[in-house]
């Protein structure tokens, strides 16, 4: 779905904050993503500040800048600058710890009170490839589970699911270890992104999230050196 | 994940105020092994921006003494106002600094990448307050005029005082070299406005208009300091778009970039723990054992804190207040093609303002008047921001102007106050604070325009840290990270 260079579509771009327990696999989904890719035993995240992918719709093109932790969340100290004014959030918990479920929850309640109103919320549980459901082994034939056999789930998709839906939120299992519905989980929330509140959208019927209007941003790439003189009449 | 005491630290941080933080953008690319905490829940420290319900608690630890660059906090709601939004909707700035476009701050942050992540402002037109002739008659406000431009197209000043205006501004743009250096460094120690008045024959008013844009405490200001700042303002004037000579970030002036600082510092492998402090450390020991208030007990080669020498050279008296109305009149753009402001700096010359005693204002009191636009409020409201110079009556003058702001802007009815926080903000000693391997940052400038002072010893603390590895040239010189300097136009 990646840059398949068609004919020109409206093109916007969309904030998207990864939120979750360390250790959920946030990272590791934006990865298979972005570069379909997979490491086995990653780090905790360092070295990225955020991750862009276009995301090809039908009719317009979404570009998510995807915005990394960068570990913050380890010790409760991500900022209010991290997922203020984001368009979309990724919620991520690991469906073999239920405590991992119950930090989801308070972020998403984090969210609702401080994010722009409007924000797409994609509830995800991931590493499906330490369950038996079939859905998620495969891939590179290992055989599904922590250590070959049993069943790592600890989290119902009935439980999530319930939960999602009282929330309004999106909701999917993904392994970013074998790829499955990782891509879904993006181009759902490209498609629950409201037209009226992407950045192309001007004027009043804009929405919160794409008030930050363009012309009163200063833009600090490349100073006017020249025009400096004229300003200032000399 | 190693646990934080099985890691030999090169530095711990403790603070995330604008000074600590911006060290942690210099050493993101560093290799060295940084763990950052503060002891607040928040990031910023004395330059956080504060949600309603934070700022209640911020008002207790005042007054607890927890908070050595402040005291005399109180937080006031006028009785029988209403409209006061959700206490998150308010992000109210410890340090609403503005930032000249010539600022070094900005150069770093350039030079270092991390501004992308900001967003900034404008800040538009300065206006100098006019208290009312006689009672009948409203106080009005009266923009000054900044550029050459500017100065031509008013009305409000006569052709004759114009000149010595005109040509002021054209010499303040040179003014180090020879031969205007000899007009003025005769008189470099005295102050500006005589300088002005003898050389530029400026009057009174006019006087006034170049003090307030030098935005002097206690308007005494040199005339060497105030050339410089002068000359600062004017050239920063349309270096980053029309009509505007200075910048304020989004959401919470310099609380903001300690933000991105810190998550730049982050995204370079620095570790983060806010509510956690230094309980109890063990000097000349090498490496330096630490004692957080969390239990764990690390070691650490260098250790970089805030300072908490709060002597009180300059003592400024504080007031903010969430008023009810856009006071859209004060936001309009004043050049073609120049972004809508969202801040706009009113000044209330020594003198125009008198507490309920009759005594008149001994300083200037300079209110930033900030719109809905910087995300401090919601819709609909603004966030003043009031400082003078401390005195027994500073906090009634700044009452006194409070409402005669309120009277001067309004149409029929003045706005309503909804909310008030005051304080008084201390500012720390300048001597260098590094011992050994621990560096004591001290408390930072109150000025209203971001000091570039403020940047040497985060430069300092740096080269304590890199020690030979310290490269001047390299000093903020960053490349994007991957994924971040893809063409954004859309």
């Amino acid at each position: 779905m990646a840059d398949s260079g068609n004919a020109p579509k409206p093109s916007s771009s969309v904030k998207l904050v990864l939120l979750g327990e360390a250790a959920v696999g946030k990272s590791s989904l934006v990865l298979r993503f972005v570069n379909n890719d997979f490491q086995e035993n990653k780090e905790p995240t360092i070295g990225a500040a955020f991750l862009t992918q276009k995301c090809n719709l039908p009719t317009r093109t979404i570009k998510f800048e995807i915005w990394d932790t960068a570990g913050q969340e380890r010790f409760a100290s991500l900022a209010p600058m991290y997922y203020r004014n984001a368009q979309a959030a990724l919620v991520v918990y690991d469906l073999t710890k239920p405590t991992s479920l119950v930090k989801a929850k308070h972020w998403v309640a984090e969210l609702q009170r401080q994010a722009s109103p409007g924000i797409v919320i994609a509830l995800v549980g991931n590493k499906l490839d330490l369950t038996n459901d079939e859905a998620g082994s495969g891939g590179d034939g290992e055989s599904p589970g922590v250590d070959g056999e049993g069943d790592a789930r600890k989290v119902t998709t009935d439980e999530a699911k319930t939960y999602a839906d009282e929330e309004g939120l999106l909701f999917f299992e993904t392994s970013a270890k074998t790829g499955y519905n990782v891509t879904e989980v993006f181009t759902a929330i490209a498609n629950a992104i409201p037209e009226t509140s992407l950045k192309t959208a001007r004027g009043p019927g804009a929405a919160h999230a794409a008030a930050r209007s363009e012309e009163q941003r200063v833009n600090l790439n490349g100073a006017r050196d020249q025009n400096a003189k004229d300003g200032c009449a000399c | 994940m190693e646990s934080l005491s099985d890691t030999l630290w090169d530095v711990v941080i403790c603070g995330t105020g604008l000074q600590q933080s911006l060290l942690a953008l210099a050493l993101s690319r560093s290799d060295k092994k940084v763990l950052h905490i503060d002891p607040h829940d928040y990031y910023g420290g004395q330059d956080a921006a504060l949600s309603l319900q934070e700022a209640e608690s911020w008002v207790a630890d005042v007054e607890a003494g927890k908070e050595p660059s402040f005291r005399s906090a109180l937080i006031t709601k006028p009785d029988g106002s209403t409209g006061l939004g959700f206490p998150r909707a308010y992000s109210l700035a410890l340090s609403p600094q503005l930032i000249h476009a010539r600022s070094a701050l900005l150069e770093q942050l350039v030079s270092s990448r991390a501004y992308r992540q900001v967003e900034f402002l404008a800040v538009g037109s300065f206006f100098i307050f006019n208290p009312a002739q006689d009672p009948s008659q409203k106080p009005t406000l009266a923009r000054i005029p900044s550029t050459r431009e500017d100065v031509f197209l008013t009305t409000a000043i006569p052709t004759k005082a114009k000149r010595g205006l005109m040509k002021f501004l054209k010499f303040v743009l040179d003014y180090e070299s020879s031969p205007q250096t000899d007009l003025w460094q005769p008189d470099a120690e005295a102050p500006l406005t005589e300088f002005l008045s003898r050389q530029f024959k400026m009057d009174t008013e006019l006087q006034t208009y170049i003090i307030t844009l030098s935005l002097s405490l206690d308007g005494k200001i040199t005339t060497k300091d105030g050339l410089a700042v002068i000359r600062r303002h004017l050239s920063s004037m349309g270096m980053y778009g029309p009509g505007f000579a200075a910048i304020y970030p989004k959401w919470g002036g310099l609380s903001e970039i300690a933000q991105i600082s810190c998550r730049a510092g982050a995204v370079g492998g620095a570790v983060y723990m806010l509510g956690t402090g230094i309980k109890a450390m063990k000097e000349g020991e090498d490496p330096i054992e630490v004692e957080l208030t969390s239990g764990d007990v690390i070691k650490t080669r260098s250790l970089v804190r805030s300072g908490n020498d709060a002597t009180g050279q300059i003592e400024t008296a504080r007031l903010v207040a969430v008023v009810g109305s856009p006071i859209k009149s004060l936001f309009e753009a004043t050049a073609e093609g120049a972004p809508t402001p969202a801040v706009a700096v009113v000044a209330f010359p020594a003198g125009s303002l008198s507490t309920p005693g009759g005594k008149a204002s001994e300083y200037p009191a300079y209110v930033s008047v900030h719109s809905s636009d910087t995300g401090e409020c919601p819709n609909g409201q603004s966030v003043l921001y009031m400082t003078t110079l401390a005195t027994s009556e500073s906090q009634e003058i700044l009452d006194q102007a409070l409402d005669s702001f309120l009277g001067a802007v309004g149409d029929d009815q003045a706005p309503q106050c909804l909310y008030k926080l005051q304080y008084k903000r201390l500012e720390g000693s300048t001597q260098s604070p590094a011992h050994g391997s621990i560096f004591d940052f001290t408390i930072p400038s109150t000025s209203l325009s971001f000091n570039d002072s403020t940047l040497e010893p985060v430069r300092d603390a740096w080269k304590m840290v890199m020690g030979d590895a310290a490269v001047d040239a390299e000093y903020m010189q960053f490349t994007d990270r991957e994924g971040a300097a893809e063409d954004d136009d859309l």
